[in-house]
């Protein structure tokens, strides 16, 4: 009897990348989890706040938002924004010493019960690079199950960047320069762009802040997907 | 509070980020410093060792800065040096006005502390005529420019650029060749370095158990700023002072990989005392071939307030090697617009605390805080923690982005950032 999970969204799947938490909840789905969701009262998990140094705004809104998912009685929750993960496992546990429930990214969650994908995953003739999220990456330290789990499609190619894992280049849309300096934030991800590795043919990132963004720069028109949108279209039944 | 603060730092970005010949040269810069960094540290594996010692000897020098400072500042002082304290940069610049005087002719190797400081304003105002002999520094200060990289000060100015600037400078036309370029620099400046009256440098580390300063470098030209002038002024911050001579030969290996990607500096240059002699029968005289005088001016200027703060005590053990900024994919886009009189993320920290924190107010709020310059600093320093930390500061002032109060307000009133 798998436990009850809740399947945060986060502000960006919610408002400006859509898809990504369409894909998610269908695969959750799929794979038969039990979740729920906070539907039109999610709220904010506070990152932003955190990161653009509104401290005492940002803890207020965590206070919030750990309380409504403690009401919920979930011991788990997942989300595919590594923003909101980072914030709930660190930021979370910084301040308030312990929270009562397990964040886990998408990634990391799908990694543990990856033997419900495996046999329905399709033959995908596709070079996809993978590009590590910062908040995802370098700063939660999860590098492998995003990668596992692309290779689990049969005869997808992935490639790497030079520069990748612990070293992977930004986005630039993190930290609150996007809202900041908008021409900057995008500067940086064409300049990210710049370095994808000959013969690309999918850039798959596992953030929706990285999708935003790259696909705002992508001047090459490759295809930009998050990691559960990918999963999703090769899944055949 | 009005936005000046905010407005005149995006004016500046923009002007960066659309600057084609700035992105030319930074460009340029960036892929052959990572090409030659990444095969000096495969030529060298033991520096994963010996990184992680110099980390260990940091953190322990900065502990007793002040203790260092004081046996470094005896040792200098018994060999016949002097040795001064400047609490800030203004201090710094009197004692330099003493030193100097006016009218005299000054031949400077590259000393972003002396940036810092403002020295060169403060010189000129009293008539002396200085010469930047790096190379980087000669090219900028005589496009009047401001550098924009600590290592590679004209970074940004692409070889196009540079034979415009020397053209006017020597009355001919002089072709974007590098090799012709550094040519003219070098006919240029070498009857300066004999004749000035005066030479400044700063340093890379200083061993405080005898005294010595190490000057890195690989042009030459701090050598002769050095040696050749009667009388030789380092400027150093406090934080660069490490117990032993076997520290700082640590100090040394780390470097020049990490700085230019070479495997060792061209010229390390120790300087214990002025020069000397006792050829003629054992007595003692000063200024033989070298500087009869030598005078070591450790700077604090925010240094000793960043020691007594927990969270950004870890900004003094930078060892100035500029790595991270070719790493920062913010700089790489921004260049010396990211920050103030430092750059890149550390540079914000170090801006902060020898300007001013609202120097970056606005500067800040472009570090993405992505942590790879974490993870390619040698010593591994937590920049992004402590960028935050100094964002949340600033926030506390009223340093806030129009666009993230309205995030702000749009969470608390509308549970998501945008509103809607």
């Amino acid at each position: 009897m798998p436990q009850k999970v809740l399947y945060w969204k986060g502000c960006m799947s919610r408002f400006r990348t859509k898809s990504i938490a369409d894909s998610i909840e269908r695969l959750l789905t799929l794979i038969k989890v039990d979740y729920t969701t906070l539907g039109e009262n999610e709220g904010c998990c506070g990152s932003v706040l955190y990161r653009t140094g509104q401290t005492s705004d940002a803890l207020l809104v965590s206070k919030r938002t750990i309380d409504k998912i403690i009401s919920l009685g979930v011991e788990k929750v997942v989300t595919g924004c590594p923003g909101c993960f980072r914030t709930m496992s660190q930021d979370y546990t910084n301040t308030f010493k312990s929270v009562p429930f397990e964040v886990q990214h998408i990634s990391q969650f799908l990694f543990n019960i990856r033997d419900r994908l495996k046999d329905h995953l399709q033959p995908m003739d596709a070079k996809v690079v993978y590009h590590d999220p910062c908040h995802l990456g370098r700063h939660m330290g999860v590098y492998e199950e995003p990668r596992a789990l692309i290779k689990m499609i049969p005869e997808v190619q992935l490639l790497e960047f030079k520069y990748n894992r612990n070293k992977a280049l930004c986005c630039g849309s993190g930290g609150g320069v996007r809202s900041a300096f908008p021409e900057v934030s995008l500067e940086v991800a064409k300049s990210t762009l710049g370095e994808l590795p000959e013969g690309t043919e999918i850039v798959v990132t596992a953030c929706p802040f990285c999708k935003y963004n790259f696909t705002e720069a992508n001047a090459k028109k490759i295809q930009i997907m998050d990691l559960p949108e990918l999963l999703l279209r090769a899944w055949g039944g | 509070m009005s936005d000046e603060w905010f407005t005149s730092k995006r004016d500046e970005f923009m002007k960066w980020l659309y600057d084609e010949n700035r992105r030319r040269g930074l460009s340029r810069a960036v892929s052959s410093y990572t090409a030659a960094r990444d095969y000096a540290l495969a030529c060298l594996p033991h520096l994963e060792k010996t990184r992680r010692e110099v980390r260990k000897i940091k953190e322990s020098a900065i502990e007793q800065m002040d203790e260092l400072r004081r046996i470094a500042s005896e040792r200098i002082t018994e060999s016949h040096g002097n040795a001064y304290f400047a609490r800030d940069a203004e201090e710094a610049r009197k004692m330099f006005e003493k030193l100097v005087g006016s009218n005299k002719t000054v031949v400077k190797s590259k000393s972003l502390v002396t940036e810092e400081i403002h020295l060169n304003e403060a010189l000129e105002r009293n008539g002396n005529k200085i010469f930047e002999t790096d190379l980087g520094e000669f090219i900028i200060q005589i496009r009047g420019e401001k550098p924009t990289h600590i290592i590679n000060p004209s970074v940004h100015v692409p070889k196009e650029e540079v034979a415009h600037t020397f053209s006017k400078l020597v009355g001919r036309e002089v072709k974007p060749d590098i090799q012709e370029l550094v040519g003219v620099a070098r006919e240029y400046l070498r009857e300066k370095f004999c004749k000035a009256d005066i030479g400044i440098t700063g340093a890379n580390v200083v061993a405080a158990e005898t005294g010595t300063l190490f000057i890195i470098e690989n042009e030459g030209n701090a050598r002769f700023v050095s040696n050749a002038p009667p009388v030789h002024i380092c400027i150093t911050g406090i934080e660069k002072i490490v117990p032993a001579l076997e520290d700082a030969f640590k100090v040394v290996q780390v470097l020049p990989p990490y700085a230019t990607g070479i495997l060792m500096s061209a010229y390390v240059s120790m300087i214990t005392s002025p020069s000397r002699t006792a050829d003629i029968e054992k007595t003692l005289v000063y200024g033989a071939h070298g500087p009869k005088e030598l005078h070591v001016i450790f700077l604090d200027n925010g240094r000793s307030r960043m020691l007594k703060d927990p969270v950004f005590k870890e900004a003094l053990y930078c060892l100035r090697c500029g790595g991270c900024m070719y790493e920062c994919p913010v700089y790489r886009v921004l260049g010396g617009s990211f920050g103030h009189n430092y750059f890149g993320g550390i540079g914000i920290i170090w801006s902060a605390f020898t300007a001013g924190e609202e120097s970056v107010a606005a500067a800040i709020d472009a570090c993405t805080k992505c942590g790879r310059c974490k993870e390619v600093c040698p010593l591994e320093i937590d920049v992004p923690k402590m960028v935050e930390c100094l964002k949340s500061r600033l926030v506390e002032k009223g340093y806030l982005a129009n666009r993230h109060r309205i995030i702000k307000e749009n969470i608390l009133e509308r549970g998501n950032p945008f509103g809607e």
